[in-house]
């Protein structure tokens, strides 16, 4: 796909499978709502083929497919109630009067919007417009239903609730959701496959917990979630070099001595004292975070992120052991060294890179 | 400083809406004059509602005010759409050409359309009439475009671009979506450009002017040909009502706007609906009954089992059946049933001249002056005619046949004759100046005196002062008058032909040179005017003939026209409203006998003798004078 002449999506392959919650994830401008709109039909691929039950629906406009879109600020029809909101469809396709009302009330009654037919739009709340949102997609019973980050305009709470209510609705449908977010932890929570793009390109496919747990590159291991991310030697299966020590590890499989990324999740690392530590440091930065602190530990001049329950003083030596299931490694790639690095860190980072929002285009 | 602010808005009300106040308040006064409120009466409504030309006019221009704005409306509202898909580079610059005609003069615009429809219709299709009622709907479809699309645009940007998406998603084909969402997005837009549209059509002169025909003619048009009498009162019941109905227009319109700004109530917004949707139904059905209306109207109006005979005349120079006289164009008509008369006028043999030379109009019969018609003469602007169709030119007095501009008498059949004199107030001017010429230069009447505004009179009358031949070819000559009438310039308190009429009769000025027959007209409204010709000077003695023009369609009838006039018990009738002599044989027999025994209508012969007549001048020399007078008047 390209835009005056750029290329904003490259090789992408992907299939989605029946009554399957897919979620497309990553960073703004990496392409998620681009394919989501080449799957509605609002964009027409320079190259390549949409496949729709086996069938090339390139050429198919978007009110003859059998797909329907949640948009990303609702795009709700101001001039209609909520009831003809959610009955646009079905009037357009011009079905009996009593199939509509019939199922426009089913709609209301999941989304749980009985009572409100006759309410103007701008009269609901955020989180009921997005509810119309949906209803109004669903009721003409799509195969596919598209979600353009249809909750990033909701405040934390309401996006809790819901992510579970779209969870619950995509149960009790059976119908093929597939979901465009920035949010990884939305992403995990919801989604059946996670599809992690960034610049125009799938890094990883796989179940939430294979890619919080098998990143396939620096990319992945940093967008999902935290990683301190390493630079290794493979000396062989089972076992690999870092900061001048050989660890054991899971992995097997790769090439004698092949240089790697190793990911070390911070959650995953825990206190000892520092004589008994595979590795010792020095405490630069603690960070109250509720659940647990961050820790930032200075390592041989390497920082390191740290989330434990254990609180230490800023100045503190400390240990640290390394269990073989807490070590990941991982190829390189193009993102080697460009992730993972706490040198820099700030207790606002969390908050900048989640406020970096995403108007894609 | 808030108390200044509310002052200043106040005073800049007033300021505004006086002279509406005067208008609607004249409008319910039982006299005619504006200064002075005799009483309140409703009798100027009465009186719009029962005359049918008036109605006719307004018909007319609501014909076309509708018309127009719906049409721009629809084509507006698409090009918008259009631009709007547009790149944001192209779309720019498209917006700012649509704005350019807005700006642009309407002076400009009128005569550049209705010079592009008159090479269209007569040099690309050959009509013989191409200004009409078409062109006068494409020249307002025109200039209303714009303001539709200067609406429409924002609306369209402010809406969400992802509503068409999220259309087109449920199952709307692109245009489906524009139906069924785009639309009610910019409705408010579509409906204040269709406003404004409308009042811009409806009292649109200047373009109108240039682009329309003499069949179909709009009020504002006719209006401007008013000003030879004082304007009617039953015109400024109509104009109230104009006013109140653009009034209420714009306050609709105000209030959508709020509406829309505003956020109501969720029960109100429901009633509203309905309303809305009642609203809607009903404003379809008259849509559709106007433009139903409207195409019965053009089809009743084009239909052409009758000739149509095509007039021009000079203003209130025909009997019209107002004050007891006959209205000849009905006693014509009810003569020659299968004729329909279409009557339009023209202030100066000048105007005439442009008028038909300008092309593009249909004209079968004019009535121009002498010089004039040798003139037209020369440059084959006048068929000849057929004398069969004109026996009554028998009636015609020998004096007035082959006259020097026309010798052969091939072109012409006189139709008044007449002279110029100085008309005056006498309660303002002093008796003893009262001698020659020279009163129009007198500097103790400086700003109270009225100059001819065409350049043949305005020289005729330097040359009679100075006893210079009218029909000299001589340049130097011509350098002098236009000298004298440098000199005269300072005193003139405007130049005018038609605009005499309500100057002299309400004291406004006090002298002016004008023909004999307007002179009694005047008089006949003001008592304190009255009418001399110069003592021991010449003056110019003057035959209004009925010619046919090179444009006419319908000859036969034309001639029939002419012949109808050679009665001499309907041209006596004539005289007795446009007060001139009549140049057919018995007719002061039929003229009442104030006029037949007036001397300003008849001058004895002594003084008869002394009058001199325009007689024909080269094309150079016409135009000679022409820059001459123009240079007077810009100086």
């Amino acid at each position: 796909m390209e835009f005056d002449g750029e290329r904003i999506l490259d090789g992408i392959n992907l299939y989605f499978n029946d009554h399957e919650f897919l979620t497309l994830l990553g960073p703004s401008g990496c392409g998620k709502t681009t394919t989501l709109r080449i799957i509605g039909g609002f964009l027409t691929p320079t190259s390549g083929r949409v496949l729709f039950d086996g069938k090339c629906i390139n050429d198919v406009p978007p009110y003859e497919r059998q797909i329907n879109t949640v948009f990303q600020r609702y795009a709700l029809f101001p001039h209609l109630n909520v009831y003809d909101n959610i009955a646009f469809g079905l009037k357009v396709a011009k079905l009996p009067k009593d199939e509509i009302h019939t199922r426009v009330q089913e709609m209301l009654e999941i989304v749980g919007l009985q009572g409100f037919e006759n309410r103007r739009i701008d009269k609901l709340s955020g989180g009921q417009q997005q509810r119309v949102a949906i209803a109004r997609a669903l009721v003409n019973r799509p195969k596919v239903l598209l979600l353009d980050e249809p909750l990033a305009a909701l405040d934390l709470r309401l996006r809790k609730d819901m992510q579970n209510e779209l969870k619950r609705i995509q149960q009790a449908m059976g119908i093929t959701f597939i979901y465009v977010t920035h949010d990884q932890e939305e992403a995990l929570s919801m989604s059946d496959t996670v599809v992690v793009m960034d610049k125009g390109r799938i890094q990883q496919i796989g179940k939430p917990e294979d890619i919080y747990n098998e990143p396939k590159n620096a990319f992945v291991a940093d967008f999902i979630g935290e990683s301190n991310i390493l630079d290794g030697v493979m000396n062989a299966d089972y076992k690999v070099k870092f900061f001048g020590r050989t660890f054991r590890c899971l992995d097997a499989g790769f090439q004698p001595n092949e240089p790697v990324d190793v990911v070390i999740r911070p959650e995953d690392i825990d206190f000892v004292d520092p004589e008994a530590g595979h590795l010792t440091g020095t405490v630069t930065s603690v960070t109250f975070k509720g659940l647990n602190y961050d820790i930032i530990v200075d390592f041989k001049g390497f920082k390191w992120l740290i989330q434990t329950t254990d609180h230490q003083p800023v100045g503190a030596t400390v240990g640290i052991r390394l269990n073989p299931e807490d070590i990941h490694v991982m190829h390189k790639s193009e993102y080697s060294g460009l992730f993972g690095d706490y040198s820099s860190y700030s207790a606002e980072y969390d908050e900048l890179t989640e406020d970096a929002d995403d108007e894609e285009e | 400083m808030k108390k200044t602010n509310r002052l200043f808005t106040v005073l800049i009300f007033i300021f505004l809406y006086i002279p509406m106040a005067v208008l609607i308040v004249g409008s319910f006064n039982t006299g005619k004059n504006l200064a002075v409120f005799e009483g309140f009466t409703l009798n100027q409504y009465r009186e719009l509602f029962r005359d049918q030309d008036l109605l006719a006019l307004l018909g007319n221009s609501l014909l076309i005010a509708i018309l127009s704005t719906a049409i721009a409306t629809a084509f507006g509202t698409l090009s918008a759409v259009g631009i709007y898909r547009m790149k944001p580079k192209l779309r720019k610059a498209v917006m700012s050409l649509t704005n350019i005609p807005m700006t642009n003069p309407d002076i400009v615009t009128g005569i550049s359309l209705s010079l592009l429809f008159v090479f269209i219709g007569t040099g690309l299709l050959g009509q013989r009439q191409s200004l009409n009622f078409w062109t006068l709907l494409l020249a307002h479809i025109t200039f209303n475009l714009p303001y539709v699309i200067l609406n429409v645009m924002p609306k369209l940007q402010q809406m969400n671009p992802a509503l068409q998406d999220a259309a087109m998603d449920l199952g709307c084909t692109p245009l489906q979506s524009f139906f069924k969402v785009t639309i009610h997005e910019i409705m408010p837009g579509i409906i204040s450009g269709a406003i404004m549209a409308f009042t811009m059509s409806l009292d649109d002169f200047v373009i109108s002017y240039f682009v329309t025909g003499s069949q179909f003619v709009t009020l504002p048009v006719k209006i401007y040909s008013f000003t030879k009498k004082p304007i009617h009162p039953k015109i400024y019941a109509m104009f109230t009502l104009l006013f109140l109905l653009i009034f209420v227009l714009m306050v609709t319109m105000n209030l959508l706007q709020l509406r829309g700004e505003k956020q109501k109530a969720e029960k109100r917004a429901k009633d509203e609906s309905k309303a809305m949707r009642t609203f809607k139904r009903v404003a379809a059905a008259a849509c559709a009954f106007i433009l139903l209306l409207g195409s019965v109207l053009l089809i009743a109006t084009t239909r052409q089992d009758k000739v149509t005979l095509n007039v021009m005349n000079w203003g209130q120079n025909i009997a019209d059946g107002s004050d007891g006289t006959m209205d000849l164009i009905a006693a014509f008509e009810e003569a020659y049933p299968y004729i329909d008369v279409n009557y339009s006028e023209y202030a100066s043999n000048e105007e005439l001249y442009s008028k038909l030379s300008g092309g593009g109009l249909v004209v079968d019969l004019i009535i121009p002056s002498d010089y004039m018609i040798a003139r037209m003469i020369s440059e084959d602007m006048l068929l000849p005619l057929d004398f069969e169709n004109i026996p009554n030119y028998e009636n015609v007095i020998e004096t007035y046949k082959n006259q020097a501009y026309d010798p052969e008498n091939k072109y012409s059949v006189p139709y008044t004759w007449g002279t110029v004199g100085i008309i005056y107030n006498s309660k303002y001017v002093d008796e003893a100046d009262v001698t020659g010429w020279e009163l129009l230069w007198n500097e103790k009447y400086k700003g109270q005196i009225l100059m001819f505004d065409n350049s043949r009179d305005a020289f005729g009358v330097a040359q009679y002062m100075l006893g210079l031949d009218v029909n000299t070819t001589d340049k130097a000559e011509l350098q002098k008058c236009a000298d004298v009438l440098s000199e005269q310039r300072p005193l003139v308190q405007q130049y005018v032909m038609d605009q005499v009429y309500s100057k002299m009769e309400e004291g406004n000025a006090w002298i002016a040179p004008y023909y004999a027959g307007d002179a009694m007209m005047m008089m006949e409204n003001n008592e304190d005017l009255r009418f001399y010709l110069p003592e021991d000077q010449a003056f110019n003695l003057f035959i209004d003939a009925m010619c046919i023009p090179a444009c006419c369609q319908e000859k036969e009838a034309a001639e029939l026209f002419i012949n109808f006039m050679c009665d001499p018990e309907i041209s006596g009738a004539n005289m007795d409203y446009i007060c001139y002599g009549s140049p057919i044989a018995g007719a002061d027999a039929y003229m009442e006998d104030y006029l037949a025994e007036s001397e300003i209508i008849y001058p004895p012969e002594e003084i008869l003798k002394r009058g001199q007549s325009y007689g024909f001048l080269p094309e150079e020399i016409t135009r000679y004078v022409e820059n001459l007078f123009l240079q007077v008047r810009l100086n």
